[in-house]
């Protein structure tokens, strides 16, 4: 039978060994150690951050070994996106915010990405809009209530988005914006949106139909 | 020393004390603790990308009791003579080192500014967004020091993520030696040949860096003998002693 008392900072030989989805029963078999060792083991290792347990109660425990820390999470843009949009993404930063983060910061951040699937993927946020004074202010802030009001009449034209206050709804006088970089749409039934907000907005049908909107 | 939880607890509290929105990037340590590499840190390594913001963040911290401290213990005589040395603050162990611009010769490239490892903002009446640099920048900016510790952070950064991209690595290299850092092709090279002992790195790789080196036909370092490095580091001992007894 294996000594199982090392540290796990140091033995990163072990991790690699057990890297990736574990059950009780696997970890006994890889390491060749009883079950109350494994155990033990796995309880130090979540402890040291490298494990999270999923499954439980009626289900079998999975664990969730790493080689690196597993610290935990405060919210954030992806977080949210992945929540309400049926469109899901593979986040390509981890995006965490400490404090009030809600729906409406969510779709700015998405919107000043500039990313076309994190744009498509918060479409869907304007179902969930309830504060729209803070979205209004947000946008204000960060120079994009335009692109903001041109994304909602198009999510209006698909689902039954929430509506936009009328307090809101005064179409800019300001320059032309993109919503990714020099896209603009051929569909028919963009262009008036495009025209009215004068925003540039990247979707075509096939787009919408693939992002499940 | 400083922990994650720890830090985390700071910038939360520093963010309280903001005049305005910051935006600065993490290295160093601080990095090596957003990857999960890392238990605990010295310093806090942050860049700002110019020295206005840099401002803003000190009066942040001078509220919280921090202080300006010497940097004369900490890092080489040739690093600190450079223009673009860190501002050091301290209070009750834990130490930020806050550069603005560039960190020593190292410039903001554009990679750094928009592919990072993670964003964390920090809500209060301001944000303080904090991004971490790539693991990729992290090796380029700890091979150029040079550091004993530099060197077993990049070997476990390398050990614990077998995603690290090494084509990224050396597009950025080679992009700070065409902007005029023209140590970091040499510092990166050696270091990659030392961790070869420790690690399995793609020979293409390593040859592609060579042929950079080659190419530059300046490899000034490169050329240098064992006896003309023994002599400069000589006078980089006499220099730091020089500005030790002033």
């Amino acid at each position: 039978m294996m000594n199982v008392r090392y540290s796990v900072m140091a033995d990163l030989e072990l991790l690699r060994k057990l890297a990736g989805f574990q059950t009780l029963e696997t970890v006994t078999r890889e390491l060749g150690i009883k079950r109350q060792s494994a155990l033990n083991l796995l309880s130090k290792l979540k402890k040291e951050e490298y494990l999270t347990v999923m499954g439980g109660g009626p289900k079998k425990r999975l664990y969730r070994i790493t080689l690196v820390k597993q610290r935990k999470r405060d919210l954030g843009m992806f977080d949210i996106l992945n929540k309400y949009s049926p469109m899901k993404l593979a986040p390509w930063y981890d995006h965490q915010v400490h404090g009030k983060y809600t729906v409406e910061d969510a779709l700015v951040d998405a919107v000043q990405t500039g990313s076309f699937r994190a744009i498509l993927s918060s479409l869907r946020l304007f179902s969930h809009i309830t504060d729209w004074p803070r979205l209004y202010k947000l946008a204000k802030k960060k120079n994009c209530w335009q692109k903001i009001g041109a994304l909602h009449d198009v999510a209006k034209k698909l689902f039954r988005a929430k509506h936009l206050p009328t307090k809101y709804s005064g179409k800019p006088h300001d320059s032309m914006q993109y919503l990714v970089r020099n896209y603009r749409t051929k569909e028919n039934w963009i262009k008036p949106i495009e025209q009215e907000w004068n925003v540039g907005i990247p979707f075509r049908n096939g787009d919408l139909r693939k992002g499940e909107v | 020393m400083i922990d994650y939880a720890e830090q985390q607890k700071l910038f939360g509290t520093i963010a309280k004390y903001l005049s305005d929105d910051i935006t600065c990037y993490a290295f160093g340590g601080t990095a090596m603790m957003y990857f999960g590499c890392k238990e605990q840190t010295k310093d806090i390594d942050m860049l700002f990308e110019n020295t206005d913001l840099r401002d803003k963040f000190i009066q942040a911290i001078k509220k919280l009791g921090f202080s300006e401290t010497s940097p004369f213990k900490i890092y080489i005589a040739e690093k600190l003579r450079d223009k673009f040395r860190p501002l050091m603050f301290s209070f009750a162990q834990i130490r930020f080192d806050l550069f603005a611009g560039k960190i020593f010769h190292t410039v903001l490239s554009p990679l750094m500014l928009e592919d990072f490892f993670a964003v964390h903002e920090f809500k209060e009446k301001h944000t303080l967004t904090v991004k971490t640099l790539s693991p990729e920048h992290i090796f380029m900016l700890k091979a150029v020091t040079e550091r004993q510790n530099d060197f077993d952070d990049i070997r476990t950064i390398l050990e614990r993520r077998p995603d690290f991209n090494w084509q990224y690595l050396l597009d950025e290299t080679i992009w700070q030696y065409k902007k005029g850092d023209n140590w970091v092709l040499y510092d990166v090279e050696k270091t990659l040949q030392e961790l070869k002992e420790y690690i399995f790195i793609p020979e293409t790789y390593i040859q592609k860096l060579r042929s950079a080196v080659q190419e530059s036909g300046k490899g000034e370092k490169q050329n240098l003998t064992k006896t003309a490095k023994t002599k400069q580091k000589k006078e980089k001992l006499s220099m730091q002693k020089k500005l030790f007894k002033r």
